[in-house]
């Protein structure tokens, strides 16, 4: 084996230094205070075992987002994926507006989550209700009101803004299939929904782990918008994991408990993301 | 050409390397003159006015320079707080609520007992930041809320707000407005904040709470609570809850209005009669129609068998002063806050600027008396005594937005039953206190 000369370490040193610091210290640190009865502000703590974790898994609010959380992290999956696959096939076609449609497709992804959120606030509960109450069509007012439509504000935001993103994935490995493949297929006579099914799909399964495991982390981890499109309510039924930790950390000031839950929170979001990647990662086609 | 590109390599470089010294900026030690006091305060609405202040002091004072840094909203100054301490970059004046903030921060509070406004300060103000006999905190300013009113809605609908003194005058007046919604404009008589955990779970919760646990104090002591008047909450948000506006029709659309919708939208064009809200509202009522906010009235909230006639003022925020400072950045901070309550200078700044009702003696002169009328019923609210303390301050940390005011949200949509609701007020407070 080759030893790695001194110049691959120095290139390697900053990222690693700023890895370590920021995100391998506060978590080893996090897992310690929840042994500990830490309040955020003194220094000297006491250990007390795993009472934070037996009161994490008590709390019928942790419990309540957990559930809201996986509901929606399922139903942004599905959007999602769809849309992002869909806009990536439009785009992938001979078309002169490819490049156009494509910059269009992707500027939500640019803004910022809080900022996201607080315009489509706007945008659901003001002009949701102007037009609603112009049109006489009931449905549209008083959204955000309750759970049901607070969910799917939240799945319609996260749907505006990764879709984009997605699509680029998408594209990537769309255009990575060979057009032999489509050729010859279209030589055989294949409609354009059995070429999709049985080439493109099986060809572009590499970006579909991708692109789960992104969804999937990503909802799960969602807090900005979360923040500024509900802030949680009301009484608590748009709130999702993130802002349940962040809650409880930072307004019950109860720090030792909400590490707990961040600990339990990083051990269920990496099992499922690693079972995720597994399975996908099986099903991949060699091109 | 590969000069060029050489060059512009280089030009890069050096762009990103200057970029590694802004960090090291000129480090802020005190020599033996000049200081440097840090304040990381709340009040969003009083940053320009405290800017002015600062300028006015360092211009007296050279050798001290004064850094303000805000961060708005109740809960998020908390965490920013927390955040900025375990940073190291820990301010020397910052803001500090009541007494479960003294308790939690009690290894960095300066003892202020000495300090020459304490004597001015009026009775009762102070209790909520002593602890073991020593003094922690200075009060910001004094408010006061309560049903406030639009003068000339009331006028119109021939109803003398002086009349007003039960909740059966209350709900009478209220009445006559909803009955003459279309003749005076207006779209409903209330709008109720539901999204605001704080108006309901807090303000309002605390007018029916104060008789039973007495002061701020008491209630930071209380292990349990009887919630002896729960029925007279009920009454008052069944009211507000019938009477108030509803984007959608529906009840649980009250849940979606939030502090800008209530205030700004809603009162400050004159489209509802009554706001449960606090002398806090002007400047953002002024902004919108200057009218209106000059035609303001202060109703008290009625609560049945409790004396009439009584609005609820407290002191919101304290001003703390970091212990482990040095003496004379102590010194200069100390002094900048007894500068603004009490010298010639800094008081015109503090009713004229700040719009704030201090919560210090030495404010008789005519030139010192507030200016919106909302501060000025609440001041005389509190001249003739007849005020009910804010207990708020003493219930357990986040059980009053994140659990009361969750409840309520529940109650409002009909999703929770009002016994229920008192049930789980009364566990969750003993379980908090345990």
């Amino acid at each position: 084996m080759k030893k790695k000369h001194i110049s691959f370490w120095c290139f390697l040193a900053p990222v690693l230094i700023a890895y370590i610091l920021v995100q391998l210290v506060p978590l080893i640190t996090g897992i310690y205070y929840s042994f500990t009865n830490w309040n955020g502000i003194k220094s000297n703590v006491t250990w007390i075992g795993i009472k934070n974790y037996v009161t994490a898994l008590k709390d019928p609010t942790f419990t309540s987002s957990f559930i809201f959380t996986l509901k929606f992290t399922i139903l942004s999956l599905i959007v999602l994926n769809c849309f992002g696959f869909g806009l990536a096939l439009l785009v992938t076609r001979k078309s002169k507006f490819n490049n156009f449609l494509r910059t269009i497709f992707f500027m939500p992804n640019l803004i910022g989550g809080l900022i996201l959120g607080f315009i489509w606030q706007f945008i659901f509960i003001q002009v949701f209700s102007s037009i609603g109450s112009a049109i006489h069509q009931h449905w549209l007012l008083g959204w955000l009101s309750d759970g049901n439509t607070g969910l799917a504000g939240l799945v319609i935001i996260m749907a505006w803004q990764m879709s984009g993103y997605l699509m680029v994935i998408y594209i990537a490995s769309l255009e990575n299939i060979p057009s032999e493949l489509t050729e010859a297929a279209e030589i055989d006579g294949a409609s354009a929904l059995q070429k999709i099914k049985n080439i493109t799909i099986p060809l572009v399964r590499p970006a579909f782990t991708v692109s789960i495991f992104l969804t999937l982390s990503n909802s799960f981890k969602l807090y900005d918008q979360n923040l500024s499109l509900t802030a949680g309510g009301p009484a608590n039924s748009t709130e999702m994991l993130a802002m349940n930790i962040y809650n409880t950390a930072f307004q019950f000031n109860l720090m030792g408990v909400a590490q707990a839950k961040a600990v339990i929170f990083f051990l269920v979001v990496g099992a499922i993301s690693l079972t995720q990647v597994y399975f996908s990662k099986k099903g991949e086609v060699e091109v | 050409m590969r000069k060029i590109k050489k060059l512009t390599a280089l030009a890069c470089v050096l762009a990103l390397g200057t970029g590694l010294f802004t960090g090291c900026g000129s480090s802020s030690s005190s020599d033996s003159k000049n200081v440097t006091v840090n304040i990381f305060q709340f009040k969003v609405e009083a940053k320009a006015a405290l800017d002015k202040a600062v300028k006015a002091y360092e211009a007296d004072h050279k050798n001290v320079t004064i850094n303000v840094e805000t961060v708005g909203g109740g809960q998020d100054y908390g965490a920013a707080l927390k955040t900025k301490f375990a940073s190291g970059n820990e301010p020397t004046i910052y803001n500090i609520g009541g007494p479960q903030d003294t308790l939690d921060w009690k290894d960095k509070l300066e003892d202020l007992s000495n300090q020459p406004w304490v004597s001015k300060a009026y009775t009762g103000t102070l209790d909520a930041v002593k602890s073991d006999g020593k003094l922690y905190g200075m009060p910001f300013d004094l408010e006061g809320y309560g049903f406030i009113y639009n003068k000339a809605i009331f006028e119109k609908a021939g109803i003398d707000p002086s009349s007003i003194k039960s909740y059966d005058d209350l709900e009478k007046a209220v009445q006559t407005l909803d009955s003459q919604k279309s003749q005076l404009g207006i779209d409903s008589v209330f709008a109720l904040p539901g999204k605001e955990t704080w108006v309901t779970g807090l303000h309002l919760s605390n007018a029916v709470l104060a008789p039973e646990l007495k002061d701020g104090v008491s209630a930071f002591k209380a292990k349990t609570i009887d919630f002896e008047y729960n029925g007279a909450l009920k009454k008052l948000l069944d009211l507000q809850i019938k009477y108030a506006y509803k984007p959608d029709g529906t009840n649980k659309s009250i849940n979606s209005v939030d502090y800008s919708t209530q205030v700004e939208q809603k009162f400050s064009l004159g489209k509802v009669a009554i706001i449960q809200q606090g002398n806090w509202i002007y400047g953002t009522v002024e902004g919108v129609d200057k009218n209106i906010a000059k035609n303001m009235g202060l109703l008290p909230i009625p609560v049945d068998g409790v004396k009439d006639g009584c609005i609820p003022v407290g002191v919101p925020m304290y001003w703390a002063v970091n212990k482990d400072k040095d003496a004379a950045t102590k010194k200069a901070a100390e002094d900048f806050l007894n500068w603004l309550y009490t010298s010639d200078k800094g008081k015109q700044m503090i009713i004229h600027d700040f719009d704030f009702i201090p919560a210090f003696k030495g404010y008789d002169s005519s030139s010192l008396q507030p200016e919106d009328p909302i501060s000025k019923e609440v001041l005389r609210y509190s001249n003739e005594k007849n005020t009910i303390p804010w207990v708020f301050m003493g219930y357990p940390t986040g059980w009053g937005q994140n659990q009361l005011g969750a409840d309520i949200q529940k109650y409002i949509s009909g999703d929770l039953s009002w016994d229920q609701l008192v049930q789980n007020a009364k566990d969750n407070w003993a379980a908090a206190r345990k």
